[in-house]
């Protein structure tokens, strides 16, 4: 089937026709530099499974075993050694017969029958076993550093397939921020466009109850004065005698943004942003921190037509799920900050009839293990904090090493199949993926063909064709689709 | 080895074997890659005799579709295509290669089977062919037709001729309004102020373009900031970044500023850069040295053959450092031998990541005029490579940055894009001329820019047709987009507020240090009632401060500096001077036009901001410089007077300040603001009371998120262009922006409290600000109408954003 052409993207197809007409020598010499002369390809995508992608990323490496790959369940004692430890949480049951979990993620548990889980995800070890690189080549499909500057995940679907409803930016990232954490510009040099430029880039909203502010007239701003501010600009503009000077295009390719601005700022779907517009009860059974207000934040916005949402739990280095020590207690806080809002996001959006058409994807950029760091035989530094043998303290006690041999993802709705457990680790350590092993760029190919992107659509920048799979050559894991 | 020549054989039938059979499944279901895959293999076993200017026996691969001439190649079916069949054929007479050349190894001719059965899928504008056009390496001075009505600059002569040539009309000269918009913008970044417009407009001298293009070209901080950013760009310096968190880099901030500001020639930069003298400018060729392990692809030898070839030679090495280009003539061999110049050990090549055994041999690209000596240690083959780099018979070099500074001026380059200097420029002349003009004028950058500034082309009417969709034809200048610091630059500058305190490494102005060192002291820092045993103001809090004071001598010069936790406002003889929101930025002015003889009156009101009740502090100092020499310092100290009550607007003349009831001032025993002011009074009030007051500049602060929404680049790569539109997230952004509100607001303070400004008055004060012309008469009808006769702060603040907001202000045309 060809590829139907978003109506909201008019871009690709002027570009497209515009190319036929070029001759081939000059359509070489065009397309080598500039970055923004980028084009779409005539190119068979298949057919999407979903309108919508919401990405639940648990950055700083969520472990497997301790989350939806449990392995035996070693209590806490003093003195046990840490080679016997491979899960610090006791498995429970789900409502699918053959897929247990770990203790704390109940409600998740409740809910598995809706989707896929992946235990066979696999990273490259990358020499030395960094956050961001990694989370890097999560996103943009390519490790760093590149000669040009990636596109985001959610940059690919802006670009490919535009806004689900034209009011409501294609891309927005939720949750974490960008300014005053560690490792920072390693976060900014993905959490963008890249060479598609800022049109396709993230609406970043780094705190989900703010996210209103966004989207809002300036604090103090009546609507009735933002409405006549507008009216002045217009005014003004049209009084300009620069209208007779400057290119149409120009002027209203600036105009058109100007009036998708005002548009959204005025819409009602801007209205999606304000979690306070949500019932009080729904908003509590989110309400975990900014991760579960997150959750709400993304629902809303699908519900309005964002394309894609990630929401994450925030990379701060060694906070959160970037576990060093203190792991099974802090993990244990964190099953109780995603496993209410993870489900209920996939109740609510099944009870609106949405979650066939809307990929939830649960990942993190690698899993942990108590004792191996990367791979078995790697050779990268172990980053442990604590190099312990034996367990003497309680914050000895968790999965303090960055593991890139076997790590769960889970995908519910958006054409997956239901209660479906792909791919299986090792019972015993190492705990490598030891049936289906995806790579990064199967991944991305999987949940590109889902979107109904394929896996081999390219862009040409600086002359070199770019593909939104590593070289084009990722391949859909078809075996998770109904 | 030089092959007999030979038909290609007629044709027969073979019977497939089992073992292409086999073969076929080889590579499994991963579609082929034409590019990394089925070129190399080509171009191994057919190159030699059937690409480029080759075609034994009439066979050319030099595009698909003399690839598919006479069904040699058939789409969808190896076994039916003819040139698959030569390969497998065993007859010494007809077998492809041939005989004497080495056979396709069986895994080769999987791939070559497997694309044919994919279709045989070819790269858009691809060829084996020799380019269509290589550009020339030695500088040549083309002849320059005659002048026509007295437009004898060399650049309108050969302009003038192309447009006769192409039948195209020349564009109308500019007018003066525009052309200072535009000279502003393009030599310092800046508008003109009010004042110089109005200046410049009634001046009747003839020659007054070409003065005021000398004198913005020696405004040496504001040219030198400016370019900051360009070349920032170019050679991929910031001040933050990927690589700085493990000292995986370095910036050569000061170096560059440095030489900007004393306009090194570009030839010695070239050689400072490529062969460092010192630590300042080694950046550039370090690269940017990531943890952990990176591609064959991006190690730093490799960043330094990519790099200096993307900016001082205008190549994409990037495509060539993995496999030979196939978007020009690159090979892997010489991306390799480039970086071998730079490279500490012996590298090996590899393509596409993988190792192939063979060592690199430093080398350049233009052997013409000399090479490399491979055998030299590092530095030398560094120093050599510069001198070829900037030896008088290198015209690549020169051509690339004219281009650039043309593309910068005009909005377009001559070849373009600007990176790809492989491509045909649209006027040769033009190019060779600009570029030999600049090597006989000592690699002077402010030549070139003088020169393009002075001709009739720069100085016509902006093209209207810019559109992406059209070949390029010159027409006269594009309008240029600002960039994001022009627009932070330019926000700054309309409403008089910026900050004070900056990011990058580097010796702004000319701040005397002695000077500097004797103007040092720690502040002091006062609050009303409150604050009156431990008591902590309330949030929301306000204070009026008020001091007078009266010269005792002639004065020389005067300046004020201020901060306040959280926010103030300042006055000076009922003139609103100075504003702040955020107490780590000393704000800063120069006084030397406002301070009086006799009395003179400080106001300042200062808010304290918050949730809950907590700290609060204002502090000011103004030094006045007498005529004599000496200096008089006044700081917030109990000498201030203070009150709770604090009349409402922003027009302290209406205030009846004789009727509040004022008491000392509380001069405040702790004061946690000062680690953050302390170092800072004694430079900013040293060049705030020496009349050269630095507003910041954007280019020198690490990118926020309003500049990288308005397409600053990351700078983890070489980025040398600016985007040309608005995007819908940076109009969100500016429409809602309490940043931009709060600069807008400050400007619309200081506009309205002057109250010589009549309604009519302010607009036109608004428009020589913003879009540097007078209103027109439907302009001044719209706004004299809407405003009112006594425009409120919030009008006025409205007004600013929606002009500011205009194509005619976002646009440099």
């Amino acid at each position: 089937m060809n590829f139907e052409i978003d109506p909201n993207a008019p871009e690709l197809i002027v570009r497209r026709d515009f190319l036929k007409k070029l001759g081939a020598a000059s359509t070489a010499a065009m397309m080598s530099g500039a970055p923004q002369l980028v084009r779409g390809k005539d190119i068979e995508h298949p057919e999407a499974k979903a309108d919508a992608c919401i990405l639940l990323w648990l950055a700083g490496g969520m472990a497997a075993p301790e989350t939806f790959d449990p392995k035996r369940y070693t209590p806490f004692e003093k003195g046990i050694s840490v080679d016997s430890v491979l899960s610090t949480f006791p498995a429970i049951d789900t409502v699918v017969d053959d897929i247990k979990i770990c203790a704390g993620l109940e409600n998740i548990a409740s809910v598995m029958d809706r989707g896929t889980l992946i235990r066979s995800a696999v990273q490259p070890d990358l020499g030395s076993i960094l956050h961001s690189r990694h989370q890097y080549h999560w996103h943009t499909g390519y490790v760093p550093p590149q000669t040009v500057a990636c596109p985001h995940l959610g940059s690919w679907m802006a670009r490919v397939l535009g806004p689900n409803n034209n009011v409501i930016p294609a891309f927005i990232n939720v949750g974490q921020r960008l300014e005053g954490v560690g490792e920072k510009e390693e976060l900014k040099a993905f959490t963008t466009a890249g060479f598609f430029g800022n049109e396709y880039g993230p609406m970043n909203l780094p705190f989900p109850e703010q996210a209103a502010q966004s989207v809002r007239p300036p604090e103090g701003m009546t609507s009735e004065r933002f409405t006549n501010r507008d009216k002045l600009f217009r005014n003004l503009v049209d009084q300009s005698p620069h209208r007779d000077y400057a290119s149409d295009f120009q002027q209203e390719s600036m105009m058109r943004s100007m009036d998708n601005a005002h548009r959204l700022l005025s819409s009602r779907e801007r209205e999606a942003f304000d979690l306070e517009l949500e019932p009080k009860e729904a908003r509590e059974i989110y309400d975990t921190g900014r991760f579960g207000r997150g959750c709400l934040l993304a629902r809303r916005l699908v519900e309005k037509g964002a394309r894609f949402v990630e929401v994450t739990t925030e990379y701060v280095p060694f906070l959160h799920w970037d576990t060093h020590a203190e792991g099974h207690n802090t993990i244990d806080r964190l099953h109780k900050e995603i496993d209410r809002p993870i489900a209920q996001l996939i109740l609510d959006l099944e009870e609106r009839g949405m979650l066939d058409r809307t990929l939830v994807i649960i990942a993190s950029e690698f899993s942990r293990d108590a004792l191996i760091e990367g791979r078995p035989g790697s050779e990268a530094n172990d980053q442990a904090t604590h190099k312990v043998d034996v367990i003497t303290e309680e914050k000895h006690y968790g999965l303090h090493r960055h593991f890139t041999g076997g790590t769960s993802v889970a995908m519910f709705g958006g054409g997956v199949k239901k209660g479906h457990l792909y791919g299986k680790t090792a019972d015993d350590r190492p705990l490598v993926a030891v049936e289906n092993p995806i790579t990064v760029t199967d991944l991305h190919a999987t949940i590109m063909t889902a979107m109904g992107v394929s896996p081999k659509t390219e862009f040409s920048v600086e002359g070199r064709p770019f593909y939104v799979t590593e070289d084009g050559k990722g391949k859909a894991v078809m075996d998770i689709f109904a | 080895m030089i092959e007999a020549p030979k038909l290609f054989p007629p044709r027969r039938t073979i019977l497939a074997s089992a073992a292409s059979a086999f073969l076929g499944l080889a590579h499994g279901h991963a579609n082929v890659d034409f590019v990394h895959s089925v070129v190399p293999i080509l171009k191994e076993h057919c190159g030699d005799c059937h690409s480029g200017e080759e075609s034994k026996g009439g066979f050319s691969i030099n595009t698909r579709e003399l690839f598919l001439n006479d069904d040699t190649a058939v789409p969808g079916d190896a076994d039916a295509s003819y040139f698959i069949e030569l390969i497998l054929e065993k007859d010494p007479d007809f077998m492809m290669p041939p005989e004497k050349k080495e056979r396709v190894p069986s895994e080769h001719l999987a791939v070559l089977k497997q694309w044919v059965n994919e279709g045989m899928k070819w790269e858009p504008g691809f060829t084996f062919g020799v380019p269509a056009y290589e550009p020339p390496f030695a500088p040549r001075r083309p002849e320059l037709p005659t002048a026509t009505e007295g437009r004898d600059h060399p650049i309108d002569r050969i302009l003038d001729h192309y447009l006769t040539e192409n039948d195209l009309p020349r564009p109308s000269p500019t007018n003066d309004s525009t052309f200072l918009r535009r000279v502003s913008l393009d030599l310092t970044g800046l508008l003109p102020s009010a004042e110089e417009t109005r200046t410049f407009l009634v001046d009747q001298s003839p020659d007054k373009r070409a003065q005021k293009i000398d004198e913005l070209l020696d405004r040496i901080p504001a040219y030198t900031e400016h370019w900051l950013t360009f070349w920032n760009d170019l050679l991929r310096n910031d001040y933050d970044g990927t690589g700085f968190i493990t000292k995986g880099r370095t910036q050569i901030s000061g170096w560059l500023y440095d030489s900007l500001k004393v306009n090194k020639p570009f030839d010695q930069m070239v050689t400072e850069l490529i062969a460092p003298p010192n630590a300042s400018s080694a950046g550039f060729i370090n690269g940017i040295k990531w943890r952990g392990t990176v591609s064959a692809g991006q190690t730093l030898p490799i960043q330094f053959s990519q790099s200096l070839s993307q900016s001082f030679l205008g190549i994409n090495m990037k495509c060539a450092s993995c496999h030979d280009s196939f978007i020009d003539r690159w090979t892997l061999a010489e991306a390799y031998n480039l970086a071998a110049i730079y490279s500490d050990d012996p590298i090996e090549l590899h393509r596409c990541d993988k190792p192939t055994g063979e060592i690199a041999k430093a080398a350049w690209l233009f052997p013409e005029i000399g090479q490399i000596d491979a055998s030299a240690p590092k530095q030398k083959r560094l120093e050599q490579l510069a001198a070829l780099m900037t030896h008088p018979e290198n015209g690549r070099v020169p051509r690339t940055i004219v281009n650039r500074l043309w593309g910068q001026l005009m909005g377009h380059g001559i070849v373009h894009p600007l990176d790809a200097m492989q491509t045909e420029p649209w006027n040769e002349d033009l190019l060779d001329w600009l570029a030999v003009d600049f090597r006989d004028n000592g690699y002077d950058l402010k030549h070139t820019l003088r020169t393009i500034a002075n001709s009739q082309a720069y100085q016509s009417a902006a093209s209207t047709h810019a559109n992406e969709s059209d070949e390029f034809t010159y027409d006269g200048p594009l309008p240029k987009r600002l960039t994001a610091e022009q627009i932070v630059d330019a926000i700054w500058q309309v409403t008089d507020s910026a900050p004070t305190a900056y990011d990058a490494p580097v010796a702004r102005g000319s701040v005397d240090p002695t000077l500097a060192e004797k103007l040092s002291f720690p502040s002091s820092w006062v609050w009303g009632p409150s604050v009156d045993n431990g008591g902590v103001p309330a949030n929301g809090e306000k204070i009026l401060l008020r001091r007078e004071f009266k010269p005792s001598k002639p004065i020389l010069a005067a300046g004020i500096v201020a901060a306040a936790d959280n926010a103030f406002v300042l006055y000076l003889n009922n003139r609103q001077i100075l504003d702040g929101v955020n107490w780590t930025n000393l704000e800063a002015a120069p006084l030397t036009n406002q301070v009086r003889p006799g009395a003179n009156q400080l106001l300042m009101v200062a808010e304290n901001r918050g949730a809950k009740p907590n700290a609060a502090g204002a502090f000011a100092a103004i030094r006045i410089k007498y005529k004599d020499g000496s200096d008089e310092i006044i700081v917030t100290d109990e000498q201030w007077q203070v009150t709770d009550t604090v009349p409402n607007g922003n027009r302290p003349g209406r205030w009846q300040l004789d009727e509040l009831e004022w008491e000392t001032a509380r001069l405040l025993p702790n004061t946690p603001w000062k680690n953050q002011t302390d170092a800072r009074i004694g430079p900013t009030l040293a060049n705030a009371s020496a009349g050269v007051h630095l507003r910041v500049r954007a280019s020198l602060l690490k990118a926020d998120d309003l500049m990288r929404t308005l397409g600053r680049p990351n700078r983890d790569q070489i980025v040398t262009s600016r985007p040309n539109e608005l995007t819908t997230l940076e109009a969100v952004d500016l429409s809602t922006s309490e940043d931009l509100m709060h600069h807008l607001r400050s400007g619309a303070e200081k506009l309205t409290s002057r109250e010589e400004l009549s309604t009519p008055l302010l607009v036109e004060e608004i428009y020589l600000l913003t879009l540097n012309r007078l209103p027109s008469d439907g302009e001044n009808k719209l706004l004299v109408q809407s405003l009112g006769k006594s425009p409120s702060v919030d009008q006025v603040t409205d007004l600013l954003w929606a002009i500011t907001m205009t194509p005619e202000f976002l646009f440099n045309r």
